[in-house]
């Protein structure tokens, strides 16, 4: 046998035995890591289509919170199991809302920290640490609640009012740039959201007589592009809805994501209490454009048109709320709305693309006002400012609901929210600004035990603002909601369970007890063609999917 | 020397004579009483809660489920003394959203708030009682039978609140309001369920725990049932209290007494 022959048979005999290991391991299943394609603004304008990933806080630029995976349903969703849970070290509430890109998973976590995991099995890829000076000022919580992306980048807000570029494959830092002062109480827990080649994003604070604002940066760069501050300066329309020098100190934060419409090229955005929060005296007029949706343009951030929910807010009745849009039948036509359940129990369908209020109406307790008029302005109750000695308002300082996101189904067109049915004493005083100082005017007392209260999950049909079912829960629930066209909304509630209810009838069909508060909104998202759900509860990330 | 110069600073201390000349205590207090600890520094102290820590505490200072921030009107589970309480203010609680004060407050404000936390405890040597707590004592076990339903150091009964530390939290007012009036501010804990299950069976007991999907009770003979809410056919939620008032069958120096021996009920320390 010649030298070739020989080498020939050597190759044969290693190639049959290792045939077996082939079969026995697939490299693919163990080693190779998700073909990560850049997420292109194209992308993520039809991030609908592509339900495996989650690719921005919302789900979607309507901010829907609707994917249209449907793996899991109603028929089988309570053979839900758990997949893995992901600890995070650092204990405190955990608000993250998780982005899924490519079989990659990237969760924040308090105070302000990135990690990014394997979507299928949660085992860590990268993590980054923001460090923090110690003398931090905010209000309630260090809380993180996610990252947005645009190419291989993510962009996360940190608690000392920073914007961060981090490369999604590595988590080295690529940019940092300072958004506000932090010493002055400017913060940042919200996630971003990527309009073209911008990150566009707000800032906390609204405790501590800061100004708020929305501002974009380049992407790229991390150059400021636009601010549009949310109280008019001075000689600026809406600057006189303040008297004397109270709009410097106004608050008007805007510590929640917004939405965006391509074809209106608008940016839709909350803003937050005036301040001081429960003192109005020293700030007479409607105090513009605080507790308001702010329609921005895309490019430029010009005020295009504002709806203010409640002028002259004296019970922090934020408008810090995701606005979720679509394009619904309304009296006979097709409108493009935008659908809103505010903190100060009142549910609104607007024209998204001019401001005009359609209706509303209440969708928990209230007792400030007596209803909407034409122009969905509230009519106020008399009497109902917080006073020295304390008077009893609903809904509570918490609001009829809050911050958390609601969602809403292209299924059944209905508007998901979770409420609170409860009331609060209210206290007024007087108080002088100091920087980096609370500005709040007084503040709030519970007079029952919360379990004395009523929450629930609302179903709310935008077209007539009424209420189609309701889903008790106890307590109060600061969990978000996701719907799916498997027919289901998932949620989770304060006293730690993790849900799915029927979309259309709001029966429940699963839940698990996850032992610890759920502060979060769920996602969903595939790997492989297996759907998953992950929610957070507690300090934990847990994915659910169907049984093997 | 009569006069001995290691303590004599001690004295001009105690005596406070010298507190006009302290611009503030040591940032890491260690020693020393709160010098700041009049009606006025009282008041200061309050003015800074409510701005500042009443968002997680509350407005009365009884804490939040919610935040978890804990009722600070009681006894202090973190700390025991002004220092203690101080050096919480001054550093925070790590782990915990418990933040320390802005770091350029002046110790003499920062004593301000200790002073206003100190006062919403009540101090029980200053307070003078008409009954007497020895008499309490039997007639918690005797006539008021008050040991049949409550606990006092692991004797007595379960079907009402463990007694063993209640001068802890509440004061002499409140337990005469609890005695007279048992059906304020009932704690969920101590509400009632009755519960028919989907199977017919009737059962009622102290509301142990409820949530969303399911009800913990125990019934009169201190059985344990869990209720998932699928398996209830109904559920009637009783907020009151078992637990009857004492205004009538109790003498009013019965209650006096009562009220001292309750208010006595503390941790040794």
């Amino acid at each position: 046998m010649n030298k070739i022959a020989s080498l020939l048979m050597t190759l044969l005999i290693a190639l049959c035995l290792s045939m077996p290991i082939f079969a026995q391991e697939d490299p693919f299943e163990t080693v190779i890591t998700p073909a990560f394609t850049p997420i292109t603004w194209e992308r993520l304008l039809n991030a609908g289509d592509e339900p495996e990933n989650w690719l921005m806080y919302s789900g979607t630029l309507d901010s829907q919170r609707y994917s249209k995976l449907d793996q899991i349903n109603t028929s089988n969703v309570a053979t839900m199991e758990l997949k893995w849970a992901y600890q995070i070290p650092v204990i405190d509430r955990a608000e993250t809302v998780p982005l899924v890109v490519d079989g990659i998973m990237f969760i924040t976590e308090a105070p302000s920290n990135l990690v990014a995991v394997d979507a299928a099995t949660g085992r860590q890829y990268w993590r980054y640490d923001h460090e923090l000076p110690d003398d931090l000022r905010i209000c309630c919580g260090r809380n993180n609640r996610g990252v947005a992306i645009l190419g291989e980048t993510l962009y996360m807000s940190t608690l000392d009012a920073h914007l961060v570029a981090i490369d999604a494959r590595t988590g080295n830092v690529l940019w940092d740039v300072t958004v506000a002062n932090y010493e002055e109480g400017y913060s940042k827990t919200a996630a971003p959201l990527i309009v073209k080649d911008k990150v566009v994003t707000g800032i906390a604070g609204g405790e501590f007589g800061i100004r708020g604002f929305i501002d974009a940066y380049n992407a790229e760069t991390g150059e400021l592009e636009w601010r549009t501050y949310t109280i008019p300066g001075e000689g600026e329309p809406g600057n006189d809805t303040w008297s004397g020098d109270s709009w410097k100190t106004g608050g008007s934060a805007t510590w929640i994501t917004g939405a965006y419409d391509p074809d209106e090229n608008l940016v839709y955005w909350g803003t937050g209490n005036p301040g001081p929060d429960w003192n109005g005296d020293a700030r007479l007029g409607d105090n513009l454009y605080s507790d308001a949706a702010m329609a921005l343009n895309g490019d430029t951030g010009e005020l295009v048109w504002h709806f203010q929910f409640t002028p002259h807010d004296v019970h922090d009745y934020d408008a810090i709320q995701v606005p979720i849009l679509a394009d619904i039948e309304f009296e006979g036509r097709t409108r493009k709305v935008m659908m809103w359940a505010n903190r100060n129990a009142f549910f609104y369908t607007i024209d998204r693309t001019n401001g005009r209020f359609l209706i509303g109406k209440p969708f928990a307790t209230q007792t400030w006002a007596q209803g909407l008029d034409v122009n969905g302005r509230p009519i106020r109750v008399p009497g109902m400012e917080p006073t020295y000695e304390g008077i009893m308002v609903s809904p509570p300082i918490t609001g009829g609901t809050n911050w958390y996101s609601p969602g809403y189904s292209q299924q059944t067109g209905l508007f998901y929210v979770t409420s609170f049915d409860g009331e609060q004493e209210f206290f007024k005083r007087d108080e002088e600004y100091e920087v980096g100082e609370r500005f709040t005017g007084g503040g709030g007392s519970y007079k029952q035990p919360m379990d004395a209260f009523h929450s629930s999950i609302r179903a709310i049909n935008p077209v007539t603002a009424e209420i189609e079912w309701e889903f008790p829960i106890m307590p109060r629930s600061s969990a978000g909601i996701t719907t799916t066209a498997g027919g289901l909304v998932f949620t989770g509630s304060a006293d730690g369970y993790f849900f799915a209810l029927d979309a259309a009838t709001g029966e429940e069909l699963w839940h698990i007890s996850l032992g610890r508060r759920v502060h979060a909104a769920p996602i969903t998202y595939a790997v492989n063609g297996q759907q998953f759900v992950s929610m957070a509860s507690g300090n934990v990330v847990y994915t659910f999917g169907l049984r093997d | 020397m009569g006069f001995n110069s290691r303590f004599w600073w001690k004295w001009l201390l105690a005596s406070g004579a010298i507190s006009i000349f302290l611009s503030g205590l040591p940032a890491m207090a260690e020693d020393a009483g709160n010098l700041y600890n009049t009606g006025y520094d009282i008041g200061q102290g309050q003015r800074y809660f409510e701005r500042q820590c009443s968002r997680c505490h509350g407005f009365d200072a009884k804490g939040n489920d919610e935040t978890g921030a804990p009722d600070l009107t009681g006894r202090l589970s973190r700390a025991s003394t002004n220092v203690g309480i101080f050096n919480i203010l001054r550093e925070g609680i790590a782990g915990t959203a418990m933040l320390p004060v802005a770091a350029d407050l002046p110790d003499s404000q920062v004593w301000q708030l200790v002073a206003y936390v100190d006062a919403l405890s009540i101090d029980p040597t200053n307070v003078n009682l008409s009954g007497s707590a020895t008499s309490g004592a039997m007639v918690f076990t005797g006539r008021g039978d008050c040991d049949s339903c409550h606990m006092v150091s692991g004797q007595g009964g379960r079907l009402g609140p463990d007694l063993s530390r209640v001068g802890e939290r509440r004061d002499p007012e409140e337990l005469m309001s609890d005695l007279i009036t048992p059906h304020e501010d009932v704690a969920p804990r101590w509400w009632t369920m009755k519960i028919t299950g989907t199977d017919g069976s009737y059962r009622e007991g102290l509301r142990m725990n409820e949530d969303s999907f399911s009800l913990r009770i125990m019934d009169n003979d201190f059985n344990l049932w869990s209720y998932p809410k699928t398996r209830i056919e109904s559920a009637e939620r009783v907020e009151e209290s078992t637990m009857p008032s004492y205004a009538q069958t109790l003498t009013e120096s019965d209650l006096d007494d009562l009220v001292a021996y309750m208010f006595s009920l503390r941790k040794e320390i």
